[in-house]
């Protein structure tokens, strides 16, 4: 064993594969900080440069560029309200609060260290604990994932904002949106009016931009806001006490990621919400959640990054890709002759053991490289808006269209948009709309496909992990429900009090 | 003056340009980048497939190739943007089992025809299916299991509706009137995992996601559905060759070929199709295509023509027995 880590940092330790190291996660940063171009797409790119690297040196870019690509969605998210990559939407909630409050300087570098700690536990958890958590990949099947969906709609209580019912509309809604394409165990088409770019459903990152970003410009302009004064450049910093203040939602958000990363196909968006709903559900203070608390933005970046590592312990540890990043490294190890699963650990152990190595060594490369990119990004918040945003209009636009080279797209951002920005008018939360739409078809596969494979309801009851989720699910909607409706007749007392006066 | 004598000048040439024509064109080819479009989101098998084809594609035409990808209604946004591209050569298409198989048997308002709106340059490889059981599955052979299937029902899990994957399971079903029930999932990534719980009890998955965990014991294969047995599974035999009648002849497979937009000169599609002759051979295609399993296939575009219509009416046939269709 020892001698297995000596070979292995000894295949670590050569100068390429520190520079493969650090350019992925550069380029990573960069890309997902690119409303439209997404880590995923950011490591397809890269695939084709791996072929002539070494095996170590190939896996190491491209792990560098996923999890770079991560972090990086959070810049324009705090930035300019647009998601650079969908993991990074629940970061907006709080992050662009803070941002216009002039302490955009405060949340991308919160954002950055909640990444890089959640990153670093997720990585530990891949190499210590692996093959003890790699069973959770299997132990999930449709019955236990429908539990698990069901869990993670009651975050939409959280998320609701000022008011419960409108966060319960703004949710259905999305769900219903989310039914548009074909149908997955017949093919029906339902809502897609006979078009064709509709068949496969809306495109999720239009819809993304459309919903945030958008509504921020149209408001903008229809409400002639003169044009603000250049900012001083932001000096804002996490403090010592915001960021103890932050670190139990850290820790439990960087678990949570690791849980639902290990399960496939749940995905870094359902993480960052569900720690997000976590972070609130057991704060003294959750009314100042959404309108700019620090802990928020460090609550869903550690849900998104924490994913990271994980989703590498199912194909490590069973030779299974859980979402379309890891299947484009599962294509890279295969090139490279090498095939993931627990035959590589008795075979390629010390390719491994690098692999982990240049793996933890990417943690304080994010941060490195994050602090830099922020000191740039950051003048971002300094420009005027009446400049700025055009700007963020044409990401907009072209961020759509990057995705699949379609002008339908850019139409479908358009309708969120005007969408997004009704719903910003009226106070209804767009956070649950996304939530919704990103659960609906996960929620709907997983209940028809426990009915398929038996039509005895009893599925639905049959382990431990089932009764866990029923279990937590019921309490969730309970307390939260209890205490938005405290909430709304405090507000409503405090108002009728305010009127006798 | 002397603008409209470059006018003039500028003007001779493009007609004489447009005088020289096509073959010109085709002399020339290629003189600037070239398109694979792929009718999937990047990182699935064909976009990995079509990233190793234009990395070799490049070196054999020392030209950029690069990589599109369209990914869309079950990989037919991507198909008939193909179609519809302008035959010049520059644009073309990684076509598939789906594209040019199933989708046409399965879909009833298509916006491309395979045949008419395509030419096939070369098939490039293809990949069996092999039906695989869990390890505490109690079926140790095909024959077991169809006992089993016909008595008592199964199910069989998939990568999506219209896949290869799908499609096999409906054709075993079929035919041997078995009772089996698809479950389907959103790619193999997640119908492995529930074959590897227990949650289905058979599937006939691609040989290349299904390998890695044959080689580790977690899964038992039972067959392969190729007419000829694998060399990565020589010891399974196929469904032809076991002693059940309704099986003989099975053929189901997946496959890959590249195609240009009906109308491209015939030159270029011959320019092509030779350099691919040099790419299926290369050292880093052939270690390519071993990895997976897969067969590395070739021959010329008329046979991979020919192959596309054998594979459009078998997979009819399927379509119509198992009573698929997408409206």
């Amino acid at each position: 064993m020892l001698e297995n880590i000596a070979t292995g940092f000894e295949l670590f330790f050569t100068l390429g594969n520190l520079m493969a190291i650090t350019a992925g996660v550069c380029l990573g940063v960069v890309v997902g900080a690119i409303p439209g171009l997404t880590a995923t797409m950011a490591v397809a790119l890269a695939l084709p440069f791996t072929f002539n690297l070494d095996p170590v040196t190939g896996i190491l870019l491209l792990v560098g560029v996923y999890k770079g690509g991560v972090f990086g969605g959070s810049i324009t998210a705090i930035l300019i309200r647009a998601p650079g990559t969908p993991a990074a939407a629940c970061t907006i909630l709080d992050g662009y609060p803070l941002a216009q409050k002039g302490q955009a300087g405060k949340a991308l570098n919160m954002a950055l260290y909640a990444s890089c700690i959640a990153d670093f536990l997720s990585n530990l958890s891949l190499i210590f604990f692996a093959s003890l958590i790699a069973g959770l990949a299997l132990a999930f099947g449709p019955p236990e994932y429908f539990w698990l969906i069901c869990f993670s709609l009651t975050v939409v209580i959280s998320i609701s904002g000022s008011s419960l019912t409108k966060g319960l509309i703004s949710g259905l809604l999305g769900l219903l949106t989310s039914t548009i394409g074909l149908d997955l165990v017949y093919g029906t088409q339902r809502f897609t009016f006979d078009n064709f770019n509709l068949m496969g459903g809306v495109s999720y990152i239009p819809l993304l931009i459309g919903l945030f970003a958008l509504p921020e410009v149209i408001d903008f302009y229809v409400r002639k806001v003169a044009p603000v004064t250049v900012k001083t450049a932001d000096k804002s910093r996490v403090t010592l006490e915001e960021f103890k203040r932050s670190l139990v939602s850290i820790i439990r958000g960087s678990f949570i990621g690791v849980i639902i990363g290990t399960i496939p196909g749940a995905g870094a968006t359902a993480a960052a919400f569900l720690s997000y709903g976590e972070a609130r559900r057991t704060s003294k203070s959750p009314e100042t959640f959404g309108k700019g608390n620090i802990e928020g933005v460090a609550a869903s970046e550690a849900g998104n990054n924490g994913v990271a590592g994980a989703t590498l312990i199912p194909l490590l540890a069973l030779g299974i890709p859980g979402d379309v990043v890891t299947a484009v490294i599962l294509g890279a190890f295969m090139l490279q002759g090498l095939t993931p699963g627990p035959l590589m650990f008795q075979d390629n152990i010390t390719i491994i053991y690098a692999i982990f190595i240049g793996i933890m060594l990417s943690s304080v490369v994010l941060l490195g490289s994050g602090k830099l990119a922020i000191r740039y990004f950051a003048k971002i918040a300094d420009i005027p808006r009446h400049i700025l945003l055009p700007v963020v209009l044409m990401f907009c636009v072209f961020g759509s269209y990057a995705v699949q080279s379609q002008m339908f797209d850019v139409g479908v951002m358009l309708a969120f948009g005007a969408l997004g920005y009704v719903m910003m008018k009226i106070h209804m939360a767009a956070a649950p709309f996304l939530m919704g739409f990103i659960l609906g078809p996960l929620f709907e596969d997983n209940l028809r496909r426990s009915f398929l494979i038996s039509e005895d309801i009893t599925i639905f009851f049959r382990s431990p992990i089932c009764w866990i989720f029923i279990a937590i699910t019921v309490l969730s909607l309970y307390v939260g429900v209890r205490r938005e409706l405290r909430a709304t007749r405090a507000k409503r007392d405090a108002i009728r009090a305010g009127g006798a006066r | 003056m002397t603008l409209s004598r470059r006018t003039i000048i500028a003007a001779a040439g493009a007609v004489s340009m447009l005088a020289l024509g096509t073959s010109a064109m085709a002399q020339d080819y290629p003189s600037k980048r070239i398109t694979i479009i792929v009718p999937y989101s990047a990182g699935g098998a064909t976009d990995i497939l079509a990233r190793q084809v234009a990395d070799s594609l490049s070196q054999a035409l020392d030209e950029t190739v690069t990589v599109e990808n369209r990914p869309g209604a079950g990989a037919t946004l991507g198909t008939t943007q193909a179609a519809k591209a302008r035959p010049d050569g520059y644009t073309l298409f990684m076509g598939q089992v789906s594209s040019h198989g199933i989708a046409p048997a399965v879909y009833k308002n298509l916006q491309y025809d395979p045949v008419a709106d395509f030419a096939p340059i070369k098939l490039l490889m293809s990949i069996p299916n092999v039906m695989v059981v869990n390890k505490d599955s109690p079926y140790q052979s095909a024959a077991e299991f169809l006992a089993a299937a016909q008595s008592e029902g199964k199910t069989f899990g998939s990568s999506g509706v219209g896949s290869s994957i799908h499609l096999s399971g409906e054709m075993f079903k079929a035919r041997t009137k078995a009772d089996m029930t698809h479950v389907p999932f959103r790619g193999s990534g997640e119908a492995v995992p529930a074959l590897l719980a227990g949650d289905v009890d058979v599937m006939f998955d691609n040989l290349p996601s299904a390998m890695p965990h044959i080689q580790s014991g977690a899964l038992r294969a039972l067959a392969v559905t190729t007419p000829e047995r694998s060399d990565k599974l020589a010891d399974v035999p196929t469904l032809d060759e076991l002693d059940i009648p309704e099986l003989d002849g099975f053929a189901a497979r997946s496959w890959f070929g590249l195609l240009a937009p009906a109308g491209t000169d015939e030159a270029i599609v011959a320019t092509l199709s030779d350099a691919l002759d040099q790419v299926i051979v290369s050292d880093g295609f052939v270690k390519f295509a071993d990895t997976r399993g897969a067969q590395i296939e070739g021959g010329s575009p008329e046979a991979f023509s020919d192959f596309i219509a054998s594979e459009l009416s078998s997979w009819k046939t399927v379509v119509d027995e198992a009573g698929v269709t997408v409206e």
